[in-house]
């Protein structure tokens, strides 16, 4: 037994040693390209050199780098995904927060931006007269800094419109033809709520999914919901518009209960999809994979064009260059490349990103879509018409999403938890706007 | 007359006829408690059984997905009992992947054993010394290793990642390694194993039979921390093979190990749980297939302690 | 005990094998050399202490350096400013509202495992059939990925197409809010907890209750113990040191829960009410949510380093009088 025990450590050791070995050689054989883009021997044209780009989710950027690298045979370009949003961000603010170890270019979230924008010395100003005028003005709107600088090229934006349950529609005796519940529903949100009385009138279905998603699109058409123009945040107890929306949220969603009292991606949310768990839905471009995910094997799901208050927008993402980058210029150059209609284009057709450029939204590939599960909707038509009515570039200083937070969880006590009546809620919103020490 | 023979109760026998008397009247009864001679009841199995179908529910699960396809899903909340039959379409989906499976299953098994390795060498080293020997400030460096263990972790990343980048090592596998290789979990096990598990008799012979204390340790302490040892082993392999946040922040996707390979496969709007749970189910079969192997290690190293002279 | 085959004869001099050793910590003679003996074990603990102030003390120094300075995340060093960052933790109804979740879970996950832990492992410990499977199967919680577990958990607790709800409903009980009410969720993510870690520890004290040599059992069988008293009167006390063990790593790591809590709704922040949120959450939220304040984050890490710290010791203090027995005649010291 002596011999034996020892006999399984000296294997062991051995194995430690000779496996400290190898993972030197293959670490060394993956180094290629890995890292930061510093594996270049001089940057001008001709040397070879690497970029790395980091995505995150679907952006179809696959072909477009294979064919990137083909009209360009000194450049290889590396991606760099992340699963999710919020994997991708702590990456970035990791890696920000290091000072090293960010890509050549990073993709952002457009909600990512009033925060980032303080530190837009980390990033390079990517304004250049060969892209003026090629994204809705909206979109530049959100990645330029109150400086002009611009931090970023705009990808893909999320464009939103209602979409509805016909069949749900039909019981309840309303219309179900697109364009008569776009008239239906009217282009103000009293319209729209309206119209929800009159459907819960004769239905047990809620008319909508989740105040908090109402609550995200009203307060989006306000121009400066709780900052003023210079960045300063105006106090909580102070902000007659956001209480004013908070109020009229509320009372749509519990008082006159035309909302489900579900919160967005629960399980209980998605669960809902399937039990004729709401009516209608406001709904940007992504989420129809999302709806149509959910609700498999539920006919009846259509799209109106139309959005209360005119116009709204949910999401989008833009390319941006770190300084921190070792080819500024190539990774500019890439960007640029990446985020032209033609190239947007081709990521629709294969991830269905909507085109934030202007020259997109007008191409047939994009017009002619239609989407057989919403009823064979125009959806690309659609879209372009909804991108086209946003109108409201709300301001959103560093602290807006901290705040929005406190008004968000507030409604979500009341609405969804239930733990809470509307003031009481508000005083707790109160509470931790003090705490954010602002 | 009564034909019921009732039996002479052991403390009688022991009390009567002596120690050893009642020892082999115990042995005969069968009745000598924990050791080879006993089987357990019907009862026994049945709490077993129990356990294990609550501990094995989650990988049954994630089975049961991935044998089934989106549109299933979707409309089942609540998935059915038994497996579909996609199982290995789903796989072969996920192999298939751009996520590079093969990449980062190498990357996780190289990581995963050099730390285990590693972890269990360093702390039987120094739970041998904190259990076992004297030296000057063993108390304070002891507490001060447990007190360690409640900082917790998530504040060390920017830092380490500072140093992994003055280092160089930003998206290679020693950046994951060499942290890794220490644990205070590991030498506080392994202290406190030693503790009782080592007669310190034993060393003493060894050292006046003439071995210094690096043989005394190689031919005392390591067999006796062998069971503890296994055990550090086996954990530390699979808490290194399922890490997630430090090797995504300091390798990503470029150079990924298994779990943030497999967490591409939810890089959508919309989560396709069938080849979301295959990824997890591709994931954790490397660590049944060690759990196989390591279980006759363990076992026998277990019921080595068993063994009484 | 294994005896290593390959030393000693009768050793010479030292004690023999029914003699008690006090203490156990005699330095032998001084054959094999004093400098070995006073450098080795030096030389022993080093490669621990040397890779452990690299990569686990710098971080440990930088974060109690960072909590003394008005520290943003990425804008960086700010001024310095002692013990304000405490002061400003300390202050917020958030902090308390954590502190009350953290022991709250901490006390609903922690006692039931070890309690569970011990009885599975007393079970495990029997001369079963088929050992190796039983006993590998219970750590099978453990390995599965964090994103099956929460999605089964999920499927579980949802608050109204959940598995328990629909099963309450079907007897005529009420709905159990589990995401909404404060105690119903430190339950639910006690259990997720509860399970992911009471096969990790049941092996622990298997794997201490296997190092009991048998002839106690017999000798308490043979005295007339039954097999509860064997059990509560030699096993329990002869685990101590376990026992120990187990209550110091689990009062460690049930204050610094992170992962389950985070998982438990799709947001990530501990609910609307910040009914879940734990104390780990919470500095995650200071220092990578909105405010992005380092330093306060930092603070909260040590304030709650001093908190693991102040109830480890207590923890341990009621474990070792609980648990108290004498050493037995001859045994491992």
């Amino acid at each position: 037994m002596g011999r034996r025990n020892r006999s399984w450590l000296a294997v062991g050791v051995g194995t430690l040693g000779l496996a400290l070995v190898a993972s030197g050689c293959s670490s060394s054989s993956s180094d290629a390209g890995a890292g930061d883009g510093t594996s270049s021997e001089g940057g001008g044209s001709g040397e070879k050199i690497t970029l790395t780009v980091a995505t995150f989710n679907e952006f179809g950027y696959e072909g477009l780098i294979d064919e990137y690298m083909q009209l360009n045979p000194n450049i290889t370009v590396e991606q760099k995904k992340a699963a999710t949003s919020n994997e991708a961000r702590d990456n970035l603010n990791t890696r920000l927060a290091a000072g090293s170890g960010l890509s050549d270019i990073e993709a952002i979230e457009v909600d990512w931006l009033p925060e980032l924008m303080q530190y837009s010395d980390k990033f390079v100003d990517l304004s250049s007269p060969d892209v003026e005028g090629r994204w809705l003005d909206w979109k530049t709107a959100q990645a330029t800094t109150p400086d002009g600088m611009l931090m970023g090229y705009g990808t893909d934006i999320g464009p939103e419109a209602v979409c509805y349950r016909s069949d749900l529609f039909a019981a309840a005796g309303l219309p179900t033809d697109r364009d008569e519940v776009a008239t239906m529903l009217g282009d103000t949100w009293d319209s729209y709520f309206a119209a929800g009385k009159e459907f819960m009138a004769k239905s047990d279905v809620p008319w909508f999914d989740s105040p908090g998603a109402i609550y995200q699109a009203m307060i989006n058409q306000v121009q400066n919901a709780y900052e003023n123009n210079d960045g300063t945040p105006i106090p909580l107890a102070d902000n007659t518009e956001a209480r004013k929306v908070y109020d009229s949220v509320l009372q749509a969603s519990v008082t006159d209960g035309l909302s489900a009292p579900l919160s967005q991606w629960s399980e209980d949310w998605t669960n809902a999809f399937q039990n004729d768990g709401f009516a209608t839905m406001l709904c940007p471009g992504w989420m129809l994979g999302v709806i149509e995910g959910n609700a498999a094997g539920v006919t009846g799901w259509d799209i109106a064009d139309v959005f209360p208050g005119g116009g709204g927008n949910w999401g989008g993402s833009f390319l941006t260059v770190p300084t921190q980058s070792a080819h500024p210029d190539e990774a500019k150059a890439l960007a640029a490349w990446l985020t032209a209609p033609e190239q947007q284009i081709k990521a629709f057709k294969d991830k269905g990103t909507f085109p934030s450029q202007v020259d997109a939204l007008s191409s047939p590939d994009l017009l002619s879509v239609t989407n057989p599960f919403f009823n064979d909707a125009p959806t690309g038509q659609i879209l372009a018409n909804r991108a086209a009515a946003v109108t409201v570039a709300p301001f959103k200083g560093p602290n807006y999403f901290a705040i929005n937070t406190l008004v968000q969880d507030a409604i979500t006590r009341v609405a969804v938890d239930q733990t809470d009546d509307a003031n009481s809620s508000w005083d707790k919103a109160l509470t931790g706007f003090q705490e954010l020490g602002l | 007359m009564s034909t019921v023979k009732k039996q002479t109760s052991l403390p009688a026998i022991q009390q009567t006829a002596g120690r050893g008397a009642a020892r082999s009247a115990a042995r005969r009864r069968g009745s000598a408690g924990y050791g080879a001679e006993r089987r357990p009841r019907w009862v026994t199995y049945t709490i077993l059984g129990l356990v294990l179908a609550v501990s094995a529910y989650p990988i049954y699960f994630a089975v049961l997905l991935a044998s089934s396809d989106a549109v299933t899903i979707a409309q089942n909340p609540i998935p059915s009992l038994i497996p579909g039959p996609d199982l290995f379409a789903n796989l072969s989906r996920v192999l298939n992947s751009d996520i590079q499976f093969w990449t980062a299953f190498a990357n996780s098994l190289i990581i995963a054993t050099i730390t285990a390795l590693s972890v269990v060498v360093f702390s039987t080293l120094a739970g041998f010394s904190f259990s076992k020997l004297s030296f000057r400030g063993r108390g304070p460096l002891l507490v001060f290793v447990i007190a360690t263990m409640a900082v917790p972790t998530q504040l060390g990343v920017v830092p380490l990642f500072i140093l992994m980048s003055r280092l160089g090592w930003v998206g290679q596998l020693q950046a994951v390694i060499v942290p890794g290789m220490v644990t205070a979990f590991g030498v506080f096990w392994m202290t406190q194993y030693l503790e009782s598990a080592l007669p310190f008799e034993l060393v003493e012979a060894a050292r006046i039979d003439g071995c210094s204390l690096i043989r005394a340790f190689w031919h005392v302490a390591l067999p006796a921390a062998r069971p503890a040892a296994t055990m550090l082993g086996l954990f530390t392999f699979v808490a290194s093979w399922t890490n997630f946040f430090w090797p995504f922040i300091v390798l990503g996707s470029s150079n990924p190990t298994l779990p943030v390979a497999v967490q591409l496969l939810q890089a959508s709007y919309f989560k396709d749980y069938s080849l979301i749970m295959a990824g997890v189910v591709a994931a954790t079969i490397p660590l049944v297939v060690l759990f196989v192997f390591a279980g006759r290690q363990l076992v026998s190293g277990i019921m080595q302690g068993a063994v009484k002279g | 005990m294994a005896t290593s085959a390959s030393t000693q004869p009768v050793a010479r001099g030292a004690s023999g094998a029914g003699a008690p050793v006090g203490g156990g910590r005699r330095q032998p003679r001084p054959r094999a050399g004093k400098l070995d003996m006073k450098l080795s074990p030096y030389l022993f603990i080093s490669p621990f202490f040397i890779l452990f102030f690299i990569v686990g003390l710098f971080p440990l120094a930088y974060t109690a350096f960072v909590s003394l300075h008005d520290w943003g995340l990425i804008a960086g060093q700010g001024d310095f400013v002692g013990l304000q960052n405490y002061l400003d933790v300390l202050t917020q109804p958030r902090f308390l509202t954590a502190l009350r979740n953290t022991f709250s879970i901490f006390v609903l996950s922690s006692v039931p495992q070890v309690i569970a832990a011990i009885a599975i492992a007393a079970v495990l410990d029997q001369n079963i059939r088929a050992k190796t499977f039983w006993r590998m199967g219970v750590l099978l919680p453990y390995v599965v990925a964090p994103v099956a577990v929460s999605l089964i958990f999920s499927k579980i607790f949802a608050d109204q197409s959940g598995l328990i709800n629909e099963l309450l409903g079907n007897i005529g009980i009420e709905p159990i809010r589990w995401h909404a009410d404060p105690l119903s969720s430190h339950v639910a993510i006690a259990t997720m907890v509860n399970f992911r870690w009471t096969g990790y520890n049941t092996l622990i004290f298997l794997a201490a209750m296997q190092a009991i040599p048998r002839d106690v059992y017999e000798a308490a069988i043979i005295d007339g113990a039954g097999r509860a008293r064997t059990f509560f009167s030699v096993t329990i006390p002869m685990l101590r040191p376990t026992v120990i063990f187990v209550i110091v790593t689990s009062t460690i790591g049930g204050l610094q829960i992170f992962d389950e809590p985070r998982l438990f709704d799709q947001l990530g922040q501990g609910g609307a009410d910040r009914q879940w949120m734990t104390l780990t959450m919470y500095l995650y939220e200071l220092g990578w949510g909105p405010q992005k304040s380092f330093g306060r984050a930092s603070a909260v890490a040590w304030i709650l380093f001093l908190i693991i710290v102040i109830v480890g010791v207590i923890n341990f203090s009621i474990t070792r009088r609980i648990a108290a027995a004498g050493p037995t005649k001859g045994g491992k010291r």
